[in-house]
């Protein structure tokens, strides 16, 4: 019997307990609750989405002439002439070269602000306040207000003359060659605050033990900065950078609002040419595909960030192994 | 002989059923109505009552509304939900919602240069059999009617003339100093421009930037820019297309208007290529500039006292012509030039159209194009010509102009893809405007993309649009 009751004990171990059980369904259930509605909008919204937009790229819709349903099917073509399109090849320059310099500028300011910020201190509420006030501002209006701060001789260059003594007069918006880096500084201020934000949570977030150690073994303020607090910033880094160069590339209101892809095709940006193509010259097939070719660069451009942020995280992971480790060993 | 015999009694009846008759729907005596006013008024209570929706940008709406109360007294007929817009941005929601087919909006106020494309994307609804009912007709200046019709319809009711006329400031060229400069300069007497050449003379020689004052208050921004050239281009007896609808923008016409073009830069503020109206009017409304081609409400406001500093210091007259073909030719433009459209997928399709003919009458509109404050809506009937009010909002100097410059008004590409158009050929103008371009490809370009456009919308259909688009360009070289 007792050899019979052994295994029949052990079996009943290794089942779970009603309450196990009853734990495990609940949380079964809280993740359907999440990711039923998640699924839901992809199946649903999203991907119908997609699919017509794939739809539209693959078929030569000429609105004054049918409805979208009769449209001709055409095959990639439509992805060749987008790809050979030279229109399309220098909006996607100038809107990699906006958001990587719009994003450098973020992210310094935002990091250098942050690092100022992180430790307590009396009025720190006032200044954070201050500092996100820029991103609390909608764009359109940082576009107008620009506008009238940025004429040849508006307040802007009238402060500065006033200040370095010689006339400064550049035209901002109206000279091709500084229209868009005039656009690429209003982003930053818009935006700055964005850096600033994750950056600032990712500086408190840091474990105070290493930089104490590395107090209490005499480094420099510089030295603990770029040895420790840094290393244990790169994930956070590596996430504010994506995060502000994918908004970066489909910024849209400030250059449309302010210059229309103009002086000439100085500000015509991917968002700009899509949307004219779209909407003002009414060719829906051609933005679809445009739209398509952007999403997969995109796509690219997000699984690269993510294998660094794993890569990152990885490294991360060991270093922290390695101390702990050696921590037990000197323990 | 025959002889007719009618009794008080049948003749009390027939009296009688008459008047039961007059309030059936549909059986309004229209005939008896006296003025075009009272048949609107007729053929819109025969439709009944309702609210309308539209799409309509306030500046535009605001002056009108007291005339919409007064039709909505009268039939019951008003307006409801609008979604204000603006006209630049109208085009872009009218055809997402020729797209969807939506009956969302009863009626659209848009560029009339918009009605080849919306139509042929099935969004408008033609209004001759409302106008034929209540014996309406749109009377404008010249053959100004002409710019709502399309493939021999009518789609839309104008409410805003936006005719181009020449500003000159009078205070500069009638300066004796001014005047002996000039003909030191040129051997010629400083006068009100007739040509492009001439115009080129007097900004040059009358501008002083060191005190704020340029020779040149017209647009060369990417999206206004073409409406300038278009004139130059006219009147140099160029046309935008042969009759196989292949470009013809590259010729010497066309490079002689964008050498016109281009050389205003050397008048022109330096951040000219960037500036639109809002931009443009203080600085004509303020007096820093010499002269411009500009949209005539601009006159209304440099009138106004209360809104303007150089009241009584502007000549008016007609745009600049030019005798390249051999004969001098003046042509202005309308563009935007804004009218009520109405959607044909709207159940209330009938009380759009009747509204929109009640705005659009020479009498009634009269207080709308002379609205002091709100000076989007601009005259356009033969009867604001003559109306005092209008006059007077104006200067008589300026109604004068705004009728010259209708005798010899001419539209843009007045064909479907409007918009793709005029897009390509402003890219390209302002491309050279600020260097990124050489002058001599501007054309060469243009036409290369104008000619894929037309393959893409189908040369066989705008071949077909070609004789509307034809038939809105004057008759006359020179008004009369």
């Amino acid at each position: 019997m007792s050899v019979a009751v052994v295994p029949a004990v052990q079996a009943q171990a290794s089942l779970p307990s009603t309450r196990e059980l009853s734990r495990r369904r609940a949380i079964s259930r809280f993740r359907w609750s999440i990711l039923g509605p998640l699924i839901a909008l992809l199946v649903f919204v999203l991907m119908p989405v997609l699919f017509l937009q794939l739809y539209f790229s693959l078929h030569q819709w000429t609105v004054y002439l049918g409805t979208w349903w009769d449209a001709e099917y055409v095959g990639l073509e439509l992805f060749q002439e987008v790809l050979t399109d030279p229109r399309f090849g220098w909006a996607v320059v100038r809107s990699l070269s906006f958001a990587t310099g719009s994003t450098i500028g973020c992210f310094v300011i935002g990091f250098a602000l942050a690092y100022l910020m992180y430790k307590p201190f009396r009025g720190q509420a006032f200044y954070y306040i201050i500092f996100i006030l820029p991103m609390l501002t909608v764009p359109v209006v940082v576009a107008y207000t620009a506008e009238m701060m940025l004429y040849q001789s508006g307040p802007l260059n009238d402060l500065i003359t006033r200040i370095i003594g010689i006339e400064f007069k550049p035209a901002w918006l109206t000279n091709p060659h500084i229209a868009l880096p005039t656009v690429m500084l209003l982003e930053i201020w818009n935006w700055a605050p964005f850096s600033f934000i994750i950056m600032l949570a990712g500086l408190s977030a840091i474990p105070k033990e290493p930089i104490e150690a590395a107090e209490i073994l005499g480094a420099s303020k510089w030295r603990i900065f770029w040895g420790v607090q840094l290393p244990l910033l790169r994930p956070v880094i590596f996430l504010a950078l994506v995060l502000r160069f994918l908004e970066a590339m489909a910024e849209f209101p400030k250059t449309w609002a302010l210059l229309q892809g103009g002086p000439g095709t100085a500000t015509e940006t991917l968002p700009v040419y899509i949307f004219l193509t779209t909407w003002q010259y009414f060719q829906i097939s051609k933005g679809a595909a445009m739209s398509y070719i952007v999403m997969l660069l995109m796509v690219v451009i997000v699984l690269f960030a993510i294998r660094l942020l794993r890569r990152e995280k990885r490294s991360l992971d060991t270093m922290y192994e390695k101390a702990a480790a050696r921590q037990q060993e000197l323990a | 002989m025959t002889k007719f015999s009618i009794s008080r009694r049948t003749f009390m009846e027939g009296g009688v059923g008459l008047t039961v008759a007059n309030f059936l729907p549909g059986t309004t005596p229209l005939a008896f109505a006296a003025t075009m006013e009272e048949r609107t008024i007729a053929a819109a209570k025969a439709v009944g009552a309702a609210d309308v929706s539209g799409m309509i940008w306030s500046p535009y709406l605001v002056p009108m509304q007291p005339v919409i109360a007064d039709f909505k007294k009268a039939t019951g007929i008003g307006v409801g939900a609008v979604q204000d817009i603006s006209i630049f941005d109208t085009p872009q929601r009218a055809m997402a919602e020729a797209l969807s087919r939506s009956p969302q909006f009863d009626f659209i106020h848009i560029d009339s240069n918009m009605i080849p494309s919306l139509a042929s994307a099935g969004y408008l609804e033609p209004l001759d059999a409302y106008m034929k009912k209540a014996d309406f007709k749109i009377e404008a200046v010249g053959d100004y009617a002409k710019f709502m019709t399309y493939k021999g319809q009518t789609y839309g009711i104008p409410t805003d003339g936006n005719v181009h006329i020449q500003y000159v400031r009078k205070d500069l060229i009638e300066d004796p100093d001014n005047k002996k400069r000039y003909a030191d300069k040129h051997g010629k007497e400083l006068k009100f421009p007739e040509t492009w050449e001439d115009e080129f003379r007097i900004q040059q020689t009358l501008m002083d930037p060191a005190k704020d004052l340029y020779g040149s208050g017209s647009l060369r921004n990417r999206a206004n820019g073409p409406t300038w050239w278009y004139m130059m281009f006219y009147s140099a007896g160029g046309f935008t297309f042969d009759d196989d609808m292949n470009a013809t923008l590259n010729t010497p016409a066309g490079q002689y208007a964008v050498d016109i073009y281009l050389q205003e830069k050397k008048v022109a503020h330096p951040e000219s290529a960037g500036w639109g109206t809002p931009q443009m009017i203080p600085r004509i409304a303020q007096g820093h500039v010499v002269t411009a081609q500009y949209w005539d409400g601009t006159a209304r406001l440099n009138e106004n006292p209360a809104k303007s500093k150089t009241t009584g210091k502007w000549l008016y007259g007609l745009v600049p012509g030019s005798d390249f073909s051999g004969k001098r030719i003046h042509r202005s433009i309308s563009s935007p030039l804004a009218a009520l459209l109405v959607n044909k997928y709207s159940p209330r399709k009938a009380q759009a159209a009747y509204l929109a003919m009640w705005l659009g009458s020479g009498k009634n509109s009269i207080p709308i194009v002379s609205d002091p404050v709100n000076t989007f809506n601009d005259a356009w009937a033969k009867e604001h010509m003559t109306s005092e009010l209008v006059r007077k909002a104006y200067s008589p100097g300026g109604i004068k102009a705004i009728e010259a410059n209708f005798q010899v008004v001419s539209p843009p590409t007045y064909l479907t893809g409007y918009l793709e158009f005029q897009d390509t050929l402003g890219k390209n103008l302002s491309e050279a405007y600020v260097g990124q371009l050489p002058a001599k490809d501007v054309l060469k370009k243009t036409d290369e993309e104008w000619n894929k456009i037309v393959g893409r919308i189908g040369r066989a259909k705008l071949k077909q649009e070609l004789a509307s688009y034809k038939a809105l360009m004057p008759k006359r070289n020179v008004p009369a």
